[in-house]
């Protein structure tokens, strides 16, 4: 037939084309072989630590633990050591850190101290007789409002119940008139709660 | 004869009836490629030795005509004479399609018969002159002037196109023959066009058009740019827009030099800028844009052969609703439980994170040859560069360093062979080979959504066509693709193992660190995918279509690879290398009638996938943010059905109404349940008065009608208040109401002088400002969509 004479006769002129649609493919398919390094995560909070320390006994102090390996990305486990003593008085240190990293990475005092005016700490308490109150000296956060990571804490009478903190990253409005705290808006950097936690 | 093959296919053959001479006979000259009316035609009647012009728009009339042959001879600036026969039947309309064969730049891309590659597929046509009111939009807003084709959104300025209710990767969108790579899986991710570069776009419904790839499930766009005259000329435009919604402008402008010796060269760039849109109660923070976009083509394009040089450029800055932002799935209870966005700030230009920041560079070379006898062969090289910057809100010095950061970067050669000697058995083959490199850069300081790979395509294809008699085309096709993805991903122990691939895959493992795996996965897929369809004239006034297509689509990167956190949406979303290509099977059928005064189109489908992969939300983590939802990827079964009708109906010369209507269901069948995303019911009426005297002014109220989806999966799920103990049902499921819609729009033309017009537009869309959600938006959460839009647009044409 006339286009199978008309074909080989075009297969013969072109062969040219095609053998190179080949080898560029074949060559810029060898270009990129390296392996690709691993990222080093610097978004990471793996560690949470709430150390409660009794300001007439230093012996007693009450360590909340959340750790997280694979940071916000990944299941957590919280632990509760000690507990409070009613009608005391505990003074809250909190320390939040990146794990992964050697050496761990300080995001508290590196990270959200220094934006303080976009972020803030909100407590929360179920079943328990504990108040708090955010210190004279603590950060000043956005809108006059104190950051939360210095505060007292007052245990009431005895029972167990569970403790909430909270980050929040750019709220939209935060209040910290009933010490507490409250939010509207922004994203959640954090949000653990540590049950059976006692006053005994 | 062979001349008159092309015409036949149109002009059907009735019966003469008595003798009476009082008829008219209107004919229309439009393009044979893209039906556009071809002002200015010389028509000669040869039987009455006489000559008449078509008008503005390509009509021409003939008075007192008995029943019997006329003959018309055609002639058009750049278009073969051609010889007409019609047989008149009272009075009688006819279509004529001119043939632009020899001299359009059309012949130098692969797309050789402009949109009448598929013959007996679901196709349509969307023209430059309604193309030129979406200039301050995009591409996916202007699809929706085709029935069945929707848009799955982020916001307002992310749209991404959907056909028959599938979108991303089953959506192939070709500019300017080059398929674009623009890491279209993802939904936020929208297509990579200026719509502003765009002169003509076609949408095609199903895997019909197997010359562009087989894995089409949903569709195939085919974008075009403007056509290229063969003669000594210069001319441009000019857009200039404003809108109130958003404050925005834009202004695009575009501008032609032409030779008659072939040599052509286009320069066309925009801009598009607003701030902050509002919904009718409140701004809606966040949702500025800012776009630019820059092509050039330049070439020569003579009978026997040409080459086309092509390069475009677009930067896309897109702000993302501040409120969509969330950081736990209690922040998404808020956010969907409050009714309005949980930030609202005033109005600015400012685009802040979250956002994204695009850019996508395309280059393509392509020449032509044909040989006597033979038919025409193409080649063509295209190298696009994608670059994706997302950024998320983050803190300390990280605040500017995105959080995904990808580099996509496709080489493609094609090779196409046309031999259209016999035009009743028209042949098309070619192959095509691909090489694509994803890089995902490690400086963000975020585990890789997506992971470092390499691609390779090739696809072999072969199409035919036969015009059996006049009143019957068969076309049919096939082809062959080979896929091959080969990644180099880091998988973290824990997900290794929760996922079973210690068990499935222990063998791609080949560097171990000390919490997490290197794997080198490399998976090919082949896939066969074929065509095959008639088209059918009952009449000189309707023809039916039917057609069956084959499609098989391996699983995109980020179905197989996605593994970490999706911010603006909070949720974990999680693929699986165990997935199988995609394969379907769709059977669909047209019935089309015009006339003068009436034109309906109806369009069904059915189509059934088999390994259909859907994202579905379907489990709770608990991590130190609170309870986070896990999405997974998951596959099934599908099938989908639908109705699509177009109807258009002049009452005079200058009023004239229209309906366009589309229902689609789609159930996933081993779990029987309603598919995810199905769009619902719509349906849009509309009015329009036009009057040519007037300036050619015209005016138009449509009104929008959009069902509830009342079928939808109920992935809905509850999590627990871990302070109270209480249940909380985070409601991610249930589709919005229905809404109404009115807008309005018109448009009057002004001649300034013998080259230069001047078209002013006036729109309004959302005309009463109606407060309304869209199922498909996946902002819809946070807030409502946008309200009233004042729009003025100024063209100027010289």
């Amino acid at each position: 037939m006339k286009i199978n004479y008309l074909t080989s006769n075009f297969m013969k002129s072109t062969k040219f084309f095609i053998g190179a649609i080949f080898c560029l493919t074949l060559v810029t398919s060898c270009s990129d072989d390296d392996t690709p390094p691993p990222v080093l995560e610097e978004e990471l909070i793996t560690n949470v630590i709430l150390t409660f320390a009794n300001v007439a006994d230093a012996t007693n102090t009450v360590i909340m633990t959340s750790v997280a390996p694979d940071g916000q990305d990944g299941a957590s486990t919280e632990v509760v050591e000690g507990s409070f003593k009613a009608n005391a008085t505990y003074s809250l240190s909190l320390a939040l850190t990146n794990e992964t990293e050697t050496p761990a990475d300080d995001i508290l005092n590196d990270d959200i101290i220094p934006e303080a005016d976009e972020h803030f700490f909100v407590y929360a308490v179920n079943d328990m007789n504990l108040t708090m109150t955010r210190d004279a000296d603590d950060i000043d956060a956005a809108d006059g409002n104190k950051l939360g990571v210095k505060t007292t804490w007052d245990a009431g009478a005895a029972g167990t119940g569970k403790v909430n903190i909270t980050l929040v990253h750019e709220p939209e409005g935060a209040d910290d008139s009933d010490e507490w705290g409250s939010v509207t808006g922004g994203s959640e950097d954090l949000n653990i709660t540590f049950s059976g936690v006692e006053i005994k | 004869m062979k001349h008159n093959l092309l015409i036949v296919a149109l002009c059907f053959f009735g019966y003469t009836n008595a003798q009476n001479c009082t008829y008219t006979f209107i004919g229309k000259v439009i393009d044979y490629h893209d039906s556009t009316p071809m002002s200015g035609a010389t028509v000669y009647i040869q039987t009455q030795d006489n000559y008449t012009t078509a008008d503005v728009n390509g009509k021409f009339s003939i008075k007192n005509l008995c029943n019997g042959k006329l003959n018309l001879v055609i002639s058009h600036v750049g278009c073969e004479t051609k010889h007409v026969e019609i047989d008149i039947i009272g009075d009688t309309f006819k279509e004529i399609n001119m043939e632009h064969h020899l001299e359009e730049l059309d012949e130098v891309s692969l797309k050789s018969k402009g949109n009448k590659t598929t013959k007996t597929a679901q196709e349509t046509v969307i023209k430059e002159d309604v193309l030129i009111r979406y200039s301050n939009l995009s591409v996916g807003d202007a699809l929706k002037e085709v029935p069945g084709v929707s848009s799955i959104n982020t916001g307002s300025t992310i749209v991404k196109p959907m056909i028959n209710g599938l979108h991303s990767s089953r959506v192939l969108i070709l500019n300017n023959s080059v398929r674009l790579q623009d890491q279209e899986w993802g939904i936020e991710h929208a297509p990579n066009i200026d719509i502003n570069s765009a002169s003509q776009i076609s949408v095609i419904k199903g895997s019909g058009a197997l010359a562009y790839g087989g894995d089409a499930i949903g569709g195939v766009v085919v974008i075009k740019p403007g056509k290229i005259i063969r003669k000594d000329t210069l001319y441009g435009r000019t857009i200039l827009g404003g809108q109130t919604n958003g404050r925005g402008y834009n202004v695009s402008s575009s501008l032609n030099k032409n030779y008659n010796s072939g040599w052509f060269t286009q320069l066309q760039g925009s801009y598009k800028r607003n701030g902050d849109f509002n919904a009718p109660d409140y701004n809606l923070t966040n949702t500025g844009l800012d776009s630019k976009g820059v092509s050039v083509r330049l070439g020569q394009n003579k009978f026997p052969s040409g080459f086309e040089l092509y390069y475009s450029y677009l930067h896309n800055e897109i702000g993302i609703l501040k409120a969509s932002h969330i950081g736990s799935v209690y922040d998404l209870e808020r956010a969907i439980n409050s009714g309005q966005p949980t930030v609202i700030e005033d109005f600015s230009y400012d685009i802040n994170a979250p956002k994204q920041e695009i850019t996508h560079h395309l280059a393509k070379a392509n020449y032509f040859k044909r040989f006597q006898n033979f038919g025409k062969l193409t080649f063509q090289y295209d190298y696009q560069n994608n670059k994706r910057l997302e950024f998320d809100v983050r803190i300390g010095d990280r605040r500017d360093v995105p959080a995904v950061d990808l580099t996509l970067q496709t080489h493609t050669v094609l090779a196409d062979v046309n031999l259209d000697t016999n035009l009743s058995r028209k042949v098309n083959f070619g192959l095509m080979g691909r090489y694509q490199n994803n890089f995902a850069n490690p400086d963000t300081g975020v585990r890789r959504l997506i992971p470092d790979y390499n691609t390779y395509d090739f696809g072999i294809y072969t199409t035919t066509e036969w015009r059996i008699d006049n009143n019957l085309i068969v076309d049919a096709g096939t082809r062959y693709d080979f896929n091959r993805i080969n990644a180099k991903k880091y998988y973290r122990k824990s997900r290794w193992e929760e996922r079973g691939y210690d068990e499935d895959f222990s063998n791609i493992i080949i560097e171990e660190l000390p919490t997490q795996y290197l794997t080198n996965p490399i998976f090919d897929y082949h896939n066969i995918s074929a065509s095959i369809g008639a088209k059918y004239y009952l009449n000189r006034k309707s023809y039916i279509i039917g057609n069956y297509a084959l499609a098989s689509r391996p699983p995109n990167p980020s179905e197989l690879f996605s593994d970490g956190l999706h911010h603006s949406a909070a949720r974990f979303e999680l693929g699986d290398l165990r997935f199988n290509k995609e394969v379907s099977n769709r059977i669909s059928g047209s019935y089309n009638y015009s006339s003068s005064n009436f034109n309906f189109s109806g369009e069904v489908f059915y189509n059934q996938i088999d390994g259909f992969i859907f994202l579905r939300p379907f489990d709770l983590i608990s991590t130190i943010r609170g309870p986070f939802p896990y999405w997974e990827y998951q596959q099934t079964n599908a099938e989908m059905f639908g109705v699509d009708i177009n109807a258009t109906y002049s009452f005079t010369n200058s009023w004239h109404i229209q309906n366009k209507t589309s229902f689609i269901k789609g159930y996933d069948l081993k779990n029987d349940l309603p598919l995810i995303d199905m769009p619902p019911f719509n349906t849009i009426n509309q009015i329009t008065y036009n009057n040519t005297a007037w300036h050619n002014f015209s005016a138009s109220l449509k009104s929008e009608w959009v069902a509830e989806q009342n079928e939808y999966p109920n992935f809905n799920f509850e999590v627990e208040d871990q302070l109270t103990g209480e249940m909380i049902t985070i409601d991610i499921s249930s589709p919005p109401p229905a809404y109404h819609l009115l807008h309005f729009y018109s448009e009057a033309s002004f001649s300034l002088s013998a080259t230069t017009s001047l078209n002013i537009a006036l729109g309004i869309n959302n005309l009463l400002d109606t407060s309304y959600r869209n199922y498909l938006n996946q902002l819809r959460f946070f807030a409502d969509d946008l309200g009233r839009n004042i729009t003025l647009q100024l063209q100027l044409n010289y």
